[in-house]
């Protein structure tokens, strides 16, 4: 290569950089609209609503998922003062247990979509935290206000705790699993989490 | 006063075709929470950008959607996006745990009443629900439910009027007008469906704690579910101004009328209890936090 290929390749390299490279303006609001978008994809895909393609439904919704929640921040708020006592092993794996745990939650959800929206109802922006208001609107018109809240890493902002009618998801699991180790032991709170996410299945609601 | 709960009680069964109609009519609308959300899902929807009707979003400022759509659409909840805490709390002390959750003196009689309604869920209202719910299709219970709500409005609006909320009060008693007649004995919730009047919902135990009273200590009631101190006296007074107590004087009607409702009630919102188990280490932690955030956020709207 020649010296005046090299420097037109270069200048081509940055200038693609350029474009590539995403926009500083991307908010919030953007980034949630575009997993919600791909979950909506993934859910209404007639080519996945088969039984026997459940499996690869939900690999894909947790793919995207995964995306767009900070499971180690939303780990460490559950835990709350009891996060700092833990080593790096018992760290990870109760983040590991507590995603398993959520992913429990939604999959059978993931079925009986019927066709609501998400109505995007505002944003509000402090440095690097934020939060996301919608309302989630059903067939019979049932209003579900919704809020989420988000922290910016790079640039992405993150999900950290979503907000139920006011009932906060971090708060509720930080209540629980505290009374648990005050009362009892990291341990305890630890062997309940691995038998609710194993056991799970087959244990009769009664 | 007898007589006039048994008229009550044939003017509901005869009122099941006027339910009927206000569903052909396509005036149901949602019904009244009856408590958190269980399950905490992310829930897969289509998402509606009506940035596009306002501002965009600038580094500290809040973007709503104004204009046609968003002025028509407003929710009571959107004060709260200006009010909350956007830098969340890094203090995770003892005191900061503490006040984040209420008071439970009663923790062992609570856990057992906790019990006794779970298996009054699961052997009675889960099953007679499910074979209501299987015969009444959904339009026509949310009628039902519209209908019962619709006879509480004085709670809701002199609760309005109480805490200041002048603009709710109204709304409340435009609602009564509007779904008494034309949504037909309130079978349907044509305020909502047409003017997007929302359903103020407001009771004495938010008043009481808007005047800064705070919840006391947690009541978990057998057959009633949770509640607190503040809400149970709340729920006193909401009695001396719920016409149904008027109207169906009768101690076996009443509990009957108020049975139906919440049957019609638990079919409407069958396998929230399921998932909120579900999703929950400690159920009773799970349901006794919920409700005390729940009525924490109702109070602050």
């Amino acid at each position: 290569m020649g010296p005046a290929r090299l420097w037109y390749s270069t200048v081509l390299f940055l200038l693609t950089l350029l474009i590539t490279v995403p926009s500083q303006a991307q908010g919030p609001t953007e980034q949630i609209k575009e997993t919600t978008d791909k979950i909506l994809a993934i859910v209404s895909d007639p080519s996945l609503k088969s039984p026997d393609k459940k499996e690869e439904k939900i690999r894909r919704l947790r793919k995207v998922v995964d995306e767009r929640f900070d499971w180690r921040e939303m780990s460490r708020r559950t835990l709350a003062r009891h996060w700092a006592e833990r080593t790096e092993e018992e760290k990870e794996e109760f983040i590991r247990l507590f995603g398993e745990l959520l992913e429990r939650t939604y999959r059978d959800k993931v079925d009986s979509y019927s066709g609501e929206k998400v109505v995007f109802v505002g944003e509000r922006v402090d440095g690097d935290y934020g939060a996301v208001k919608v309302k989630v609107v059903g067939q019979d018109q049932r209003d579900i206000p919704v809020l989420y809240r988000v922290k910016k890493k790079g640039n992405d902002w993150l999900v950290y705790d979503i907000s139920i009618e006011g009932v906060s998801l971090i708060n509720n699991y930080r209540s629980q699993f505290n009374n648990i180790i005050v009362r009892s032991s990291y341990d305890k709170l630890i062997k309940m989490l691995r038998a609710k996410v194993q056991g799970g299945e087959e244990k009769s609601e009664e | 006063m007898k007589f006039f709960g048994r008229i009550l009680i044939f003017a509901l069964l005869g009122s099941l075709p006027f339910g009927t109609l206000s569903w052909a009519a396509g005036m149901t609308a949602p019904m009244e929470s009856s408590g958190p959300r269980g399950g905490f899902l992310v829930a897969a929807v289509a998402f509606q950008d009506l940035t596009e009707l306002g501002y965009p979003a600038e580094q500290g400022t809040r973007s709503s959607p104004e204009g046609i759509g968003g002025s028509l659409v407003r929710l009571s909840q959107n004060e709260d996006l200006d009010t909350i805490r956007i830098r969340p709390a890094e203090d995770w002390s003892g005191e900061e745990t503490q006040k984040a959750t209420i008071s439970d003196p009663l923790e062992p009689l609570n856990r057992a009443f906790f019990a006794f309604n779970d298996k009054l869920y699961f052997w009675v209202l889960k099953p007679v629900a499910t074979g209501y719910e299987t015969v009444v299709p959904e339009p026509l219970r949310v009628s039902v439910d519209n209908f019962f709500s619709n006879i509480r409005m004085p709670v809701r609006a002199i609760n309005c009027l109480l805490q200041g909320k002048i603009q709710g009060f109204g709304t409340e008693i435009a609602r009564f007008v509007l779904n008494s007649t034309v949504g037909i004995f309130g079978f349907g919730d044509f305020a909502k469906v047409v003017f997007s009047m929302e359903k103020q919902e407001e009771d004495f135990g938010q008043t009481l704690g808007k005047y800064g009273l705070g919840p006391g200590i947690y009541i978990n009631w057998p057959f009633k579910g949770p509640s607190s101190l503040r809400d149970s006296i709340g729920d006193v007074g909401d009695g001396f101004l719920n016409p149904l107590d008027y109207i169906v004087d009768d101690v076996v009607y009443n509990v009957a009328v108020r049975g139906y409702d919440r049957l019609n009630i638990v079919s409407l919102s069958l396998g929230e209890y399921e998932a909120m188990k579900k999703a929950a280490l400690d159920p009773y932690i799970s349901m006794r936090d919920a409700y005390f955030q729940y009525r924490k956020n109702k109070i602050k709207r």
